[in-house]
């Protein structure tokens, strides 16, 4: 009953807030949107995946951050197909606010593993643009493209 | 509690959002957070609340979802989470971190009001040492750090804003018996409504029974993670399969408990239906019973 009250009490407020447009007193103050950079590193089991299930059975993954964008891929099999290769690409503009997911397909290669990646402190802007070496489980190694989204052959 | 709940959920969703009951909302957007340290967390916070704010549209009172990472037990008396940069974050940093959002949120508000949310995941929760009791724990104190936001919204003054938990909750990721037990935990403090983020993966697609799901889960075990006590579903949808697996839980619980219902939905760019369509295809199935809360990463 506390938590209804309580919600009731907020819903009111909320209402009364929108209901007659209201803005928040005093001007937006903004906050440094840049944050401390992230090495580019391998990204291995133990660390939490965002990526659902439904859409990548998860292999490994690789991260970098040059503190002003980010860019994150996960490497592994569709979730609804074991057998096409998948990756997914997220991006965090930290200045402009944004944040994208994309999905890569690989075509029937089976799950997919990041083979070799630029890692370090020196490339955490370079690297984002640059291209990452993913294994099948079978075949020939390709090349993910990060400047264009694209995978292909090496 | 329950009643109460959802009767909040319900005045704060279509009590404010009239036109929106029969047609697919416009999605608002989620983080993953990537930290390179804990007390990157508040200032990345901040810069989210703010951008939530000014992207909004429209009058009513949206969801604002910030993934902090897999729940875990970091020492003997502290919980928190491990985010997706592998950095390790307590509840304490974690409410610093939302305490920002919400000054965000406040200080570039523009219209409408949001209902801030403590997300995490079920991530390999036992592979990472803890128990059933641990998991409980973490629920516990989760809904704790909730109502600690919401003490801070209210002391500030911020009355566009609430707060409750979230949780992106995957069989395939730990099995029923533990990831239950961060809906228990929640429960029992009795603060947070407890939103399911996750997925019926591996669920039939078709019929209303207790059919087998990835990883020893049953429908009746999703259903219990999305509904039970303050638990609501706000499931992924990324495909028509996984609306139709929804559609299944909904139809066994309602068959048994009753009374389901989806908080909305939560989709993602870049696989599968658009964010519209996922929102749109869910409440085909289940109309009437979908509210109009469209969560998006990567809108």
């Amino acid at each position: 009953m506390l938590r209804l009250l309580t919600c009731l009490g907020a819903v009111c407020v909320l209402a009364a807030g929108a209901g007659f447009g209201l803005a928040a007193s005093g001007s937006p103050s903004e906050r440094a949107a840049v944050s401390q950079p992230i090495p580019a590193r391998m990204l291995g089991p133990d660390v939490p995946v965002p990526i659902s299930p439904a859409i990548l059975r998860v292999r490994n993954g690789w991260l970098v951050s040059d503190g002003r964008t980010l860019v994150a891929v996960y490497a592994g099999a569709a979730g609804n197909d074991s057998s096409v290769g998948r990756l997914v690409i997220v991006r965090q503009d930290l200045v402009a606010g944004t944040q994208t997911v994309r999905t890569v397909d690989a075509g029937p290669t089976g799950a997919l593993a990041i083979a070799a990646a630029p890692l370090g402190t020196t490339v955490e802007t370079s690297a984002q643009a640059g291209s990452i070496l993913v294994k099948p489980a079978v075949g020939r190694a390709l090349r993910l493209d990060l400047g264009t989204g694209r995978v292909g052959s090496r | 509690m329950r009643i109460a709940a959802l009767a909040a959920a319900l005045l704060g969703g279509l009590a404010l959002f009239p036109a929106a009951v029969s047609a697919s909302p416009s999605p608002v957007v989620a983080w993953y957070a990537y930290g390179s340290s804990p007390a990157e967390l508040a200032s990345y916070a901040y810069a989210r609340g703010c951008d939530f704010a000014r992207n909004q549209t429209g009058a009513g009172s949206r969801l604002m979802l910030l993934d902090f990472g897999a729940a875990r037990k970091l020492s003997s008396s502290t919980w928190g989470t491990i985010d997706f940069s592998n950095t390790t974050v307590s509840n304490a940093d974690i409410l610093t971190a939302l305490k920002g959002a919400a000054d965000g949120y406040h200080n570039c508000h523009l219209r409408g009001s949001a209902d801030l949310l403590y997300g995490n995941s079920n991530y390999h929760l036992s592979g990472s040492g803890m128990s059933t009791t641990d998991a409980w724990y973490a629920g516990y104190h989760q809904s704790e750090r909730a109502e600690d936001l919401s003490a801070y919204q209210a002391a500030k003054g911020y009355g566009t804003e609430t707060a409750d938990a979230a949780s992106d909750l995957e069989p395939s990721w730990d099995g029923p018996l533990i990831t239950k037990q961060l809906v228990n935990g929640d429960q029992a403090q009795g603060w947070a409504l407890y939103y399911d983020f996750g997925s019926a993966d591996g669920c039939p697609q078709s019929g209303s029974s207790d059919g087998a799901c990835n990883n020893g889960w049953h429908v009746s075990d999703v259903g219990y993670v999305s509904f039970h006590g303050l638990a609501l579903p706000l499931p992924e949808i990324y495909y028509a399969a996984n609306a139709n697996q929804w559609t299944v839980v909904r139809k066994w619980w309602n068959g048994n408990p009753g009374g389901y219902d989806f908080a909305g939905v939560t989709t993602a760019t870049g696989a599968g239906l658009t964010p519209a369509a996922a929102w749109n295809t869910l409440s085909s199935l289940n109309s009437g019973l979908v509210d109009p809360e469209l969560v998006c990463f990567g809108c």
